[in-house]
C-alpha cells in the first residue's frame, strides 16, 4: 500500500527562530521528513500565506508543530487555525510549552514594555512619542496590526494541545524521535510531554554528586570550576535536579548550570518553587542573617527559577 | 480517580462544639459533596456509642473513607483510627477536622464559626479521598547495646543489661572507669564514700564477660537505625597508635556526663591567682588525701565556701547545678570533723535542699556552727588579700541580704562551688548519635516529663548528667530506666515501624543527592551502584523535610502526600 | 459588607498546631479567617503549597513552626527558615505584597501568642484588601 504522505505544518509564535533551526539541525534527516511528508506550511522555510492555511479543510493536516509563545493576537489567531486544521497540535519548544524566555516579560506590565520600546529608548528620534496602535488610519485608509497582549501565554492557554516537546531548543535527536513516532503512529497518551526523560537531568549528568550543603553562590566565571564535580555543590546555580533530562546535558557539559528549559518533572506543580525549596534547603546556615547573606548571592532569583516558564508558574498560569 | 464512599461524622461534643457551630448545618453542607455517602452528627463521637456508630456506619454503608469533624486530632485521632479499625477499615483511611480547639472554642460568632467548620470539614473530605491504606512494618532488634561513658550512670546501665544476659560495649574515653564521681570523697547527704559506691560497680563490670570494656576509646561513627545500628569505636593505644572496630548494636545509651565550670572565668574570685582559692574538685582531692591545708602547709583556721560559681547567673549559666549546695554542707561537716575549731562561712544565694534526706542534712550541718551568709546572685562577694596585720590570709566582703549589711569575713581558704556544664565535646557526640542539645548544650529528651531518658532518635537514650545536672540517685535511676526500656524492646524481639514514612520512588529519583544531608536521622542512604537515594523506613520519623526538598517530586511523604495536601488546601478555601 | 480575608495556615504538628489547640483549650478568641492545614514539621511545607493557596483564593498565608532549637525533628524548622526569605522574594516579584505571607515560631505553650499573630495578620491582610490573582489573569485574548 502506498502510504499517504504525512501533511505537516510548522509555525512560530513569539519566538527567536531557534526551534525552527533545531528542526533543520536534524541535518539529512529533514530530507527524509520531506520525503515522507508534505510540508504544507512553514513560514521560516517554505513559502505560504495565512489564506492558504485558512483554505484547508478541518483536520486536513496530520501534525502541526507550534513553537513560540502567545504574545499578540496574530499568535493566537494562527494557533487557533492550526488547532482547527490539524489532527495533532504539538507545543514545540520551551516557549510554546511553558512561555519560554518571552514569558519573562510577565514580570513587567504592557505599558512598561511599550514605554521602554517606544518612549524611553535611546535610539528614538527626539520628540517622537509614537506607540503603535492596533488600528490606525494611514492616508484615510484603515491599517490594522496585531494587538499586543497584556501578558505572554503558553500555547495551551489558548488552545488544546496534544503533545509537548520541551527544550530551548528541543535537542535534534528528540525532534527526530518525535517525528518518527508520528510517522509510525507510536504516540503516548494525549497531553504527554514527549521527547524528554521522566527523570531529572542529574540522572544523565556524569559529574560526581555527593551530599550537598552550600555556603556561597557563584557565577560560573567567578571561580575555578572542578569539571568533574556537581556544579551546585560548587555553588554554581544549576537547575538540573529540578528539570527533565533529554537535552543531552548540554549546559553542564559546557560548564554552565542547567537553566531548566526542559521544564519540571512529571507531577511537579511548579518548576521554580520546587527548585527554590531544594536550593534553600541546602543553604548551610541556621542563622537568619547569614541565610539572607547567602541568599543575596542569588540576584533576580525569579528570572532564574522561571527562566523558561513564568507563564506556567502557579501564580501566572491562566486557568483555562 | 476511583470513586469513594465517604462517611462524615460530626461531633457536637455536648455543647462544646454545638454552642458555637451549627453541627446540623455542617452535615447538610457536605451531604451533596461528591463521594459523600452519609453525613451524621452525634453528641459525643468519642464515647463508646459514638465509636460504635462509626464502626457500624462503615459496615452498613460500605464506607471506604471516614471523616470525623470533632476535636483536635492530637486529642482523639488514635481513638477514631481504632473505631475505623474495628469497623474493618484501615485506620489511615480516616481524617479529622478540628472544629473544636481551632474553631468553636476560639470563635464566638456562630455564623462565622459554622462557615469555618464547613470549610475544615470539606477540606478533610477532599483530603481523605487521596488517603491510602498503610500497614506498619517490622524489623529485627539486635540485643547488643552500646554504652558511652564509664561514670556511675554508664556503669549502672551496662550492669543492668549485662545482668539480664545481653552483650554490652562500654566505651570510656579515659583510661579509667568512674567518671567525675571518682574524683569525689564522701557523698552528700548520706556521707558514704564515693570510692565504695564505685568499686563494687567497677569490679562487677570488669568481671562480667557480657561487658566488653573499651577504655581510651571513643565513638567515631554510628549508622543505621533502632535495632540495627553499626558503631565504629576507636581505641587509642599507648604509643599513639589506634585501632578501630565496628560493632553491631540495637540501642545506644549516652552517659557522657558533665564537665565542671572553669572557675577562672569568674576573674575577680582570683582562682589561679590567689593560692588559697580552690575549686570544689580541688578541695575533694584534699579530702581524699586527708590533708586539708593551705598552699604553705598550714591548717586553715577560716574557710569560706562560695556557692553558685558559674551557676544561676546570666553571665555564665542561668540554671542551678543541683548538687553543689549539699556538697558545700558536706564540706562544712568534713572541715569541722577534721578541725573542730575551724570557722566555716557558707556564702550562698539560696540553699537548695530538695532531695530526699537533704533538708535533714541542712539542719544537722547548720548545727555545727557554720556561718551562713546570703548574697544576691547578681552581686558577687569580693575577695581580697588581707593586710599583714590581719590574722588571716584573705578578706571577703559580702552584701549580706538577710541583715542588709555589708559584712567582712576572714578566710585562709576559699572553696568555689563550681557548677556543672555540658562537656565541650558534647556537640560532637550529639552529631554522632543524632540527638539535639538545648541552648546550654545538654542533650534533649524526647519529652522532659513523660519520656525523660529517650531522645527524638529511636534507640538513643540519654542518662545521667549529660542531659542536665543531677545527683547520683537520679543518674542511677535514669540508667536503670534506660536499661529497662531497652530490655523491653529486646524481649519483644522485633520493632514495629509506623506505616507513615517517606519513600523514594525509585523510577523518579535522579540521584541528585539533594536530600541526603537534610535528614536529621540519617535515614536517607545513597546507593553508589544504582545512583539512587533510598529511605530506611525504620529510621524515618516522617517529618517530610526531604519530601518538600526533592526537586523531582520523587519522594513521597506517606499520609502527607502532595495530592492530599493540595486537596486540603483547595478544601479550606471553599 | 466589609472584606473578610481568607488566610491559610500551615502549622507543624508538635509546636504550633499544639499551640493553636492550647489557644482553644484556653478559650482565647481570634478572628475566624484562618484555615489550618496540619503538617508534621514546618520542613514539610513546600513553597508550592503557599503558591497553591494564594492562587486558589487565599489572601494570605501563615506558616508556623517550632522555635529555632526546639524542633521536634531537631532541625526541620531551619529548612523552613531558609526557604521562606527566598519564597518571599519570589512572591514580591510575582507582585504579592510580603505582608500577605508570614513565618512565625509558635511553641506548644504559646496559645496567646498564636492568637495574637492570627489577629494581627488578619488585620494586616484585611487592610491590604483581596489578592486578585485569578482576576488579574483575565485574559486579553481577542478570540474568546
Amino acid at each position: 500500500m502506498a502510504a499517504r504522505k504525512l501533511q505537516i505544518a510548522l509555525y512560530w509564535g513569539a519566538a527567536c527562530g531557534g526551534c525552527d533551526v533545531a528542526v533543520l539541525d536534524t541535518n539529512e534527516f529533514i530530507l527524509d521528513v520531506a520525503a515522507a511528508a508534505d510540508i504544507r506550511f512553514w513560514p521560516i522555510a517554505v513559502d505560504g500565506k495565512y489564506h492558504d492555511l485558512e483554505a484547508m479543510a478541518d483536520s486536513e493536516l496530520d501534525l502541526a508543530l507550534f513553537n513560540g509563545a502567545i504574545r499578540n493576537s496574530e499568535n493566537e489567531h494562527v494557533a487557533k487555525l492550526l488547532r482547527q486544521k490539524s489532527k495533532l497540535l504539538v507545543a514545540f519548544g520551551s516557549c510554546a510549552h511553558m512561555g519560554g524566555i518571552p514569558g519573562l516579560a510577565n514580570l513587567v506590565t504592557k505599558d512598561e514594555i511599550l514605554a521602554t520600546a517606544y518612549l524611553s529608548n535611546a535610539s528614538i528620534e527626539p520628540g517622537n512619542q509614537t506607540i503603535p496602535q492596533a488600528r490606525t488610519a494611514v492616508d484615510g485608509m484603515p491599517l490594522e496590526i496585531p494587538s499586543f497582549y497584556r501578558r505572554v501565554y503558553r500555547l495551551c492557554d489558548v488552545v488544546d494541545v496534544d503533545y509537548f516537546v520541551p527544550g530551548c531548543p528541543p535537542a535534534p535527536d528528540q525532534v527526530k524521535a518525535v517525528l518518527l513516532a508520528v510517522v509510525k503512529g507510536e504516540l503516548p497518551p494525549l497531553g504527554s510531554v514527549v521527547g524528554a526523560s521522566e527523570r531529572a537531568l542529574c540522572d544523565d549528568c556524569q559529574r560526581t554528586k555527593s551530599e550537598k550543603m552550600v555556603r556561597h553562590f557563584h557565577r560560573p566565571f567567578e571561580i575555578l570550576q572542578d569539571p568533574s564535580r556537581c556544579l551546585l555543590e560548587q555553588g554554581i546555580l544549576c537547575m538540573g535536579s529540578a528539570t527533565r533530562s533529554g537535552c543531552g546535558v548540554r549546559c553542564p557539559n559546557s560548564n554552565q548550570g542547567c537553566r531548566g528549559c526542559y521544564g519540571p518533572l512529571p507531577g511537579v506543580a511548579d518548576h521554580g518553587a520546587s527548585f527554590l525549596s531544594a536550593l534553600a534547603s541546602i543553604v548551610d546556615s541556621k542563622d537568619p542573617k547569614e541565610i539572607d547573606q547567602i541568599l543575596a548571592g542569588l540576584p533576580d532569583f525569579i528570572s532564574f527559577a522561571y527562566r523558561f516558564g513564568l507563564p506556567a508558574s502557579t501564580l501566572q498560569r491562566s486557568y483555562r | 480517580m476511583e470513586r469513594q464512599r465517604i462517611g462524615v461524622f460530626v461531633c457536637s461534643c455536648g455543647t462544646n462544639i454545638a454552642h458555637h457551630v451549627d453541627v446540623d448545618a455542617v452535615c447538610e453542607s457536605v451531604q451533596g459533596m461528591p463521594d459523600v455517602a452519609i453525613a451524621s452528627s452525634y453528641r459525643y463521637m468519642c464515647s463508646n456509642p459514638g465509636q460504635e456508630m462509626i464502626a457500624r456506619g462503615i459496615q452498613e454503608h460500605q464506607l471506604t473513607r471516614v471523616v470525623i469533624a470533632a476535636c483536635s486530632p492530637r486529642m482523639h485521632e488514635k481513638t477514631f483510627r481504632g473505631a475505623c479499625k474495628r469497623g474493618g477499615l484501615n485506620p489511615y483511611l480516616c481524617e479529622m477536622a478540628n472544629i473544636r480547639e481551632q474553631c468553636s472554642w476560639v470563635h464566638s460568632d456562630r455564623l462565622a464559626a459554622t462557615e469555618k467548620a464547613k470549610a475544615l470539614t470539606s477540606a478533610a473530605i477532599r483530603r481523605v479521598r487521596h488517603h491510602e491504606p498503610l500497614e506498619s512494618l517490622t524489623a529485627e532488634m539486635c540485643p547488643n547495646t552500646l554504652v558511652i561513658g564509664g561514670g556511675i550512670a554508664g556503669l549502672t546501665a551496662a550492669l543492668e543489661l549485662a545482668d539480664a544476659a545481653h552483650d554490652v560495649f562500654l566505651v570510656e574515653k579515659t583510661e579509667r572507669l568512674g567518671g567525675n564521681l571518682a574524683r569525689v570523697d564522701l557523698t552528700a547527704p548520706h556521707l558514704d564514700s564515693a570510692r565504695d559506691l564505685l568499686t563494687e560497680r567497677i569490679t562487677r563490670v570488669r568481671d562480667n564477660p557480657r561487658i566488653k570494656l573499651l577504655l581510651n576509646s571513643e565513638l567515631r561513627n554510628l549508622v543505621g537505625y533502632v535495632g540495627n545500628f553499626s558503631a565504629t569505636v576507636r581505641t587509642n593505644g599507648a604509643s599513639g597508635a589506634h585501632e578501630e572496630k565496628t560493632v553491631d548494636v540495637g540501642n545506644v545509651i549516652v552517659a557522657t556526663g558533665y564537665q565542671e565550670f572553669d572557675a577562672g572565668r569568674v576573674t575577680h574570685y582570683g582562682h589561679g591567682k590567689l593560692p588559697n582559692v580552690v575549686t570544689s574538685f580541688e578541695f575533694e582531692r584534699m579530702l581524699r588525701t586527708g590533708r586539708i591545708e593551705t598552699r604553705d602547709g598550714r591548717l586553715p583556721q577560716y574557710v569560706a565556701i562560695i556557692h553558685c560559681v558559674g551557676s544561676r547567673n546570666k553571665e555564665f549559666h542561668a540554671y542551678c547545678s543541683r548538687v553543689c549546695c549539699m556538697t558545700a554542707l558536706k564540706y562544712s561537716h568534713e572541715l569541722k570533723s577534721a578541725n573542730p575549731s575551724c570557722y566555716v562561712s557558707d556564702i550562698y544565694v539560696d540553699m537548695h535542699a530538695f532531695g530526699k534526706g537533704c533538708e535533714d542534712f541542712y539542719k544537722t550541718t547548720s548545727e555545727v556552727k557554720t556561718l551562713f551568709l546570703m548574697f544576691d546572685k547578681n552581686e558577687r562577694p569580693v575577695i581580697r588579700k588581707a593586710a599583714p596585720s590581719d590574722d588571716c590570709d584573705m578578706l571577703i566582703e559580702v552584701n549580706e541580704t538577710l541583715s542588709g549589711e555589708r559584712i567582712e569575713i576572714p578566710a585562709d581558704m576559699v572553696i568555689l562551688m563550681v557548677g556543672m556544664e555540658a562537656r565541650s565535646d558534647s556537640g560532637e557526640v550529639a552529631r554522632l548519635v543524632n540527638i539535639s542539645q538545648d541552648r546550654d548544650g545538654w542533650f534533649m529528651e524526647s519529652h522532659p516529663k513523660l519520656d525523660p531518658v529517650a531522645t527524638t532518635t529511636d534507640g538513643i537514650y540519654i542518662v545521667g548528667t549529660c542531659a542536665a545536672p543531677k545527683d547520683i540517685p537520679d543518674s542511677v535511676a535514669q540508667a536503670r530506666a534506660a536499661a529497662a526500656r531497652i530490655l523491653g524492646k529486646i524481649a519483644k524481639g522485633k520493632i514495629e515501624i509506623d506505616g507513615v514514612f517517606a519513600e523514594v520512588q525509585d523510577e523518579r529519583c535522579s540521584g541528585c543527592r539533594m536530600c541526603n544531608e537534610l535528614c536529621p536521622y540519617s535515614a536517607i542512604e545513597f546507593n553508589l551502584d544504582t545512583r539512587r537515594s533510598h529511605v530506611i523506613p525504620a529510621a524515618c520519623k516522617a517529618c517530610g523535610a526531604c519530601v518538600a526538598a526533592c526537586p523531582s517530586g520523587a519522594i513521597k511523604g506517606r499520609h502527607f502526600t502532595v495530592e492530599q495536601l493540595h486537596a486540603q488546601i483547595e478544601g479550606v478555601l471553599l | 459588607m466589609s472584606f473578610e480575608p481568607k488566610i491559610v495556615g500551615f502549622l507543624c504538628n508538635w509546636c504550633s498546631y499544639t499551640g493553636a489547640d492550647l489557644a482553644g483549650t484556653s478559650r482565647i478568641q481570634y478572628p475566624p479567617n484562618l484555615r489550618v492545614v496540619r503538617v508534621m514539621c514546618s520542613a514539610r511545607i513546600e513553597p508550592t503549597f503557599v503558591l497553591r493557596a494564594l492562587a486558589g483564593g487565599a489572601d494570605g498565608v501563615l506558616i508556623c513552626g517550632c522555635h529555632p532549637g526546639d524542633c521536634h525533628y531537631s532541625e526541620g524548622n531551619y529548612k523552613a527558615m531558609r526557604r521562606f526569605p527566598l519564597l518571599k522574594r519570589l512572591l514580591k516579584d510575582h507582585g504579592v505584597d510580603n505582608d500577605r505571607v508570614r513565618l512565625e515560631w509558635v511553641s506548644a505553650s504559646e496559645g496567646q501568642r498564636f492568637a495574637d499573630i492570627v489577629t494581627d495578620m488578619t488585620e494586616r491582610v484585611r487592610a491590604l484588601g483581596p489578592l486578585r490573582i485569578k482576576s488579574d489573569l483575565q485574559t486579553d485574548l481577542v478570540e474568546r
